[in-house]
């Protein structure tokens, strides 16, 4: 047989389960769906509430209590340079699409690194697919999900999800793997259970990678995120593709700009948060 | 004949107090074809290089059997590799032997279930560990109740008791510190106090002093032998320092490779090590604290042939458990050249000056050609 009859048999198979995924789960899609967006949903109008100022004072008061006065003053600053160039809703939206697929892929991921970091042979078993995840590029997770789930923000959170995933699950496992060993025999030898080990050993020494993990899942959102404009996310991302569309250089920059100034916001609040979780533990 | 009452004497004060812990034949192999060299042993009695050679296993520990005391402390010595580790982590069943049982208060520790084995542990086998192993980010306070807490005592009650054991080890204004402000001394006494607020009956301890500087180290022994006795706890001390051994242990135990050499009290080991191995460890050691009359005392007759001039009941009396040092010091206050031993209000043997050197050089008694 042809080598190239083998590939063109494959490509129609995967074409033809896609079809009949979509045909078949349209309720499981559906439901996914709507989790994503009410989600997505509830935390839009939440950062929406109130207006520009105050939450840019609110993340400028928090900054200053994670980090340092510079740190508060200049994510205010940044915040309100967002508004002055026009992109608000399109900043908060963007904000609310990466909290909505951080928050989900930290939610499945931690468990699922949690019982990784027990279990050597789930660990074997994840390895090579959270290898493919992150190696392959991101974007080819649009087109499965705009096939499912069509036009729109839950296409951008599905494919954020995944990519937010690998780094909780990676990071979680290493930690709860990397428990010194002379704490593990206190614990036996103090006659603890295997809950009491987790809660008092295993999970504080983890706390600090744990928090490394949930710093690089927002970062991986955050790329994603912008990407994610080309299947109707909306927010920032959105807005550049449509800027590099019609050549709009100035549109482009100005929400590259926003962009920036927020990943580097939630980038030092997270990293510091760790920090602050390390300096608790050692 | 001396050599014999000596040896009954120290079994004799042991035997009389009850059993806490006893190894019988214990084994330890480590290894991919573990299971099968076990067998080899039980059947064939294969020794530690043929378990080697033939099955790829090591012996961690080899055919061990022990028994420690109420109330007493028991030191194991030997080097990195000896096993010394293994046998410790035996004893509240960290690692599970190959062969052999463990009784601890008369019960076979290898039939206990999960929840008798926890519960043992939490109560009546307490361990401290060479690197102290106290958890970063809780205080100091916290840190000595970890055991309390773990078996679920209210936290006012543990708060209290923690505090009581910290104040034994002189740590109680620092309870809201954390191990970092702590000086490496310090935090071993936090590891103590943790280990003694669970109140358990016996205490093992695992090369608890080793990474400390020597003047601490020996604080600390002083410490650990008073506060322990004080207690009336029993305790196990794994060392490689002999003379760590010797000034805190009842008993001692020397290891090598896997085997227990020799068991017996400091002077037993010193004066009458069991092979050249133990016998090179002791050549370093000073004798004068340990060495007593009853071992270095010759017969009154032979004294009384050799010295017919001299009444033995002229002279100055010692018990014959004085060590070296005291006989050392009766002979200078004395004008004579030798010192009676009297047990029960009668002269059982004479120490000479020719005695004392010998005791101290560790050389048998040579007696002289001509007098």
């Amino acid at each position: 047989m042809e080598i190239e009859t083998i590939t063109d048999a494959f490509d129609t198979r995967v074409d033809d389960a896609l079809s009949w995924i979509g045909d078949n789960g349209e309720w499981l899609f559906d439901a996914i769906r709507a989790v994503l967006e009410g989600t997505f949903d509830g935390i839009l109008w939440l950062l929406q509430l109130a207006p520009f100022y105050v939450v840019a004072v609110l993340m400028g008061l928090l900054a200053w209590r994670v980090i340092n006065t510079t740190a508060g003053v200049l994510t205010a600053a940044g915040l309100v340079a967002c508004a002055m160039m026009g992109l608000w809703a399109e900043t908060m939206s963007t904000l609310a699409l990466v909290a909505t697929a951080t928050v989900l892929a930290l939610a499945v991921g931690i468990p699922i690194g949690i019982v990784a970091g027990f279990s050597q042979s789930l660990d074997r078993f994840l390895e090579p697919l959270l290898d493919l995840i992150q190696t392959l590029p991101p974007y080819i997770y649009l087109l499965p999900t705009i096939a499912l789930m069509g036009y729109g923000p839950a296409t951008a959170l599905a494919a954020t999800f995944i990519v937010a995933m690998p780094p909780a699950i990676r990071l979680t496992s290493l930690g709860i793997r990397m428990t010194p060993s002379v704490f593990i025999e206190l614990g036996q030898a103090s006659g603890m259970t295997s809950w009491q080990m987790f809660t008092k050993i295993r999970l504080p020494f983890a706390l600090p990678s744990i928090m490394a993990g949930v710093n690089q899942s927002l970062m991986m959102a955050f790329g994603m995120v912008v990407i994610a404009g080309i299947v109707g996310s909306g927010g920032l991302g959105e807005t550049i593709y449509g800027a590099v569309r019609t050549l709009d250089i100035a549109t482009s920059i100005n929400a590259a700009i926003a962009i920036v100034i927020v990943t580097m916001v939630l980038d030092r609040l997270t990293q510091n948060a760790a920090r602050n979780v390390k300096a608790g533990v050692q | 004949m001396n050599r014999i009452q000596g040896n009954a004497m120290s079994t004799a004060i042991s035997d009389t107090s009850e059993v806490l812990v006893e190894c019988r034949n214990v084994w330890k192999i480590f290894g991919a074809r573990a299971t099968a060299a076990v067998k080899a042993v039980s059947e064939r009695g294969l020794s530690k290089r043929q378990v080697l050679q033939d099955f790829d296993c090591v012996v961690g520990v080899s055919d061990a059997s022990l028994k420690v005391h109420r109330g007493e402390i028991f030191c194991i010595m030997g080097l990195s590799g000896s096993g010394k580790s293994t046998l410790i982590r035996l004893l509240n069943r960290l690692i599970e032997p190959s062969l052999g049982t463990i009784t601890v208060k008369g019960r076979d520790i290898a039939k206990l279930n999960a929840a008798e084995l926890r519960d043992m542990r939490a109560r009546n086998i307490g361990m401290v560990f060479q690197s102290v192993a106290l958890l970063p980010h809780r205080t100091v306070l916290e840190n000595a109740a970890f055991g309390l807490e773990v078996r679920g005592v209210p936290k006012d009650e543990r708060n209290k008791t923690a505090k009581a054991a910290l104040d034994k080890v002189g740590l109680s204004d620092w309870t809201s510190r954390l191990p970092n402000e702590l000086s490496g001394g310090m935090q071993q006494r936090v590891g103590l106090a943790r280990a003694l607020a669970a109140d358990p009956e016996i205490i093992l301890m695992d090369e608890p002093f080793s990474a400390l500087d020597p003047l601490i180290r020996r604080q600390l022994q002083d410490e650990f032998r008073q506060l322990t006795k004080s207690l009336g706890k029993s305790a196990v001390f794994i060392t490689h320092d002999l003379e760590e051994a010797i000034r805190i242990g009842d008993r001692i135990a020397i290891m090598k490779d896997g085997v227990i050499v020799q068991v017996g009290t400091a002077e037993d080991i010193v004066t009458r090590p069991a092979d050249d191995y133990v016998a090179e460890f002791v050549a370093g050691i000073s004798r004068i604290h340990l060495v007593k009359a009853l071992t270095v005392m010759q017969p009154v007759e032979t004294f009384a042939t050799s010295h017919p001039g001299i009444d033995v009941s002229s002279l100055m009396q010692a018990t014959p458990d004085a060590d070296i040092a005291a006989l050392i010091d009766l002979t200078m206050k004395s004008d004579r050249d030798a010192v009676a031993v009297v047990e029960d209000g009668r002269i059982v043997g004479v120490v000479t000056t020719r005695d004392l050197l010998c005791g101290v050089a560790g050389t048998p008694d040579i007696h002289p050609v001509a007098a």
